[in-house]
């Protein structure tokens, strides 16, 4: 049996970091249905929402959707509650970065690639996904 | 990029300066509202632009988007300007200087217009917002975030004829390119596919970075998408450039990857 427990702990944190309510989303998934990177991601926008909502740590720490987050901010733009989604899904990354866990391995990146990609590129990567 | 946006400003009458010992804005904005940190670097570039008593002209949209939201933060939240003040030699009181080149060039239309030398309206571009000129649109307030139009009236004002195409308002993958290449090819190949399917003989786009992902993927495109043509991607000042006839040594089109030289010699445009 799955045992369900809720991490008000987690919850509180993410809604500090993000400055978001989460009661705000009624999940009606149009963050997801606009999402250019939803069909990359195992867990989609509404549903890192939704483990945000319940508590659920181990999945929402688990999950890789926040890391196919460009940050494009489709998401922001249409929900219709006002919830700015990119901020909860750096909230996640961040949680994340604060315990040293990042998602690049800066000397794996492919030389040739970082001698042709312009620096903000590279820049950016850096500074969404390593601590 | 640097050399054809400097002889376009020439070219109407001003004259670029360097912001002296600029650094870089961080690129990203930082999401995280405790993050402070992040919001030092472009709160310095806007004390010193500040300093310099004029405009800030930021042509990348990353680091446009980065200055308007830092800035727009700072305004809304005296409480954390006056903390990263505190850290600072200068100081920094809020105020809006940052511009983007097309919002200079609306506003010069005219201007622009009685430059032009060449025609370029066989021409069809596709004019490529992205998503950070755009969004959030509270705190950039640069142009309807669905439906946008100052991108193809700069284009019409140079001459040539803009393409408008459902997904010009939509992310190219960024710095997925990075970590996550299949991603960004997949979000660059759709948006370039759905300009050629609209008719567009070139995309421009104001962005560094989805300038990167638009041309240099456009191989890996094709390995995914064998029925893929490949179409030639322009700075949004190389166009420009072309239009008012500067020499060719001033566009830097060395810099394309997908060649832009038969397109433009079928239009008699070098």
């Amino acid at each position: 049996m799955n045992e369900i427990l809720a991490d008000k702990d987690l919850t509180r944190r993410i809604e500090e970091i993000s400055d978001q309510k989460l009661s705000d989303c009624y999940q009606c998934g149009r963050c997801t249905a606009g999402c250019p990177f939803a069909e990359f991601m195992d867990v989609t926008p509404n549903q890192v929402i939704r483990f945000m909502q319940l508590g659920l740590k181990e999945d929402l720490l688990k999950t890789q959707g926040p890391w196919f987050c460009a940050a494009c901010l489709v998401c922001q733009a249409r929900c219709p509650r006002g919830v700015d989604i990119p901020r909860l899904m750096e909230a996640v990354r961040t949680i994340h970065l604060r315990a040293k866990e990042g998602l690049i391995d800066v000397p794996e990146i492919d030389k040739e690639f970082l001698l042709d990609a312009p620096p903000l590129a590279v820049m950016s990567a850096f500074s969404k996904f390593t601590y | 990029m640097n050399t054809s946006l400097h002889a376009c400003f020439n070219a109407v009458g001003i004259e670029l300066a360097e912001l002296p010992h600029w650094y870089c804005c961080g690129t990203t904005f930082t999401l995280a509202r405790d993050n402070r940190m992040s919001l030092i670097a472009p709160l310095r570039i806007l004390a010193k632009a500040q300093q310099e008593d004029g405009k800030v002209l930021v042509p990348c949209s990353i680091c446009y988007n980065t200055l308007k939201r830092a800035n727009y933060m700072l305004k809304e939240n005296t409480e954390t300007l006056d903390i990263i003040n505190e850290h600072l030699e200068e100081s920094y009181d809020g105020n809006e200087i940052v511009l983007h080149p097309l919002e200079f060039f609306r506003d010069n239309e005219e201007l622009v217009r009685s430059k032009v030398k060449k025609s370029l309206k066989d021409l069809k571009v596709g004019c490529y917002y992205g998503c950070l000129l755009l969004r959030p649109q509270q705190e950039i307030q640069f142009d309807d975030p669905e439906a946008p139009t100052i991108f193809e009236n700069f284009i019409s004002s140079v001459g040539a004829t803009p393409v408008d195409f459902p997904l010009k308002v939509e992310c190219c993958g960024a710095y997925l390119v990075v970590n996550s290449p299949d991603a960004a090819v997949e979000a660059s190949y759709k948006l370039l596919r759905n300009a050629q399917d609209n008719g567009a003989d070139v995309v421009v786009t104001t962005c560094p970075l989805c300038y990167y992902n638009l041309d240099a993927l456009q191989g890996k495109m094709k390995k995914a998408h064998p029925d893929f043509k490949e179409i030639p991607i322009f700075y949004f000042s190389q166009i420009m450039a072309i239009a008012l006839g500067m020499e060719e040594k001033k566009l830097g089109l060395e810099q394309n990857k997908v060649s832009p030289y038969e397109i433009l010699k079928e239009y008699n445009l070098l």
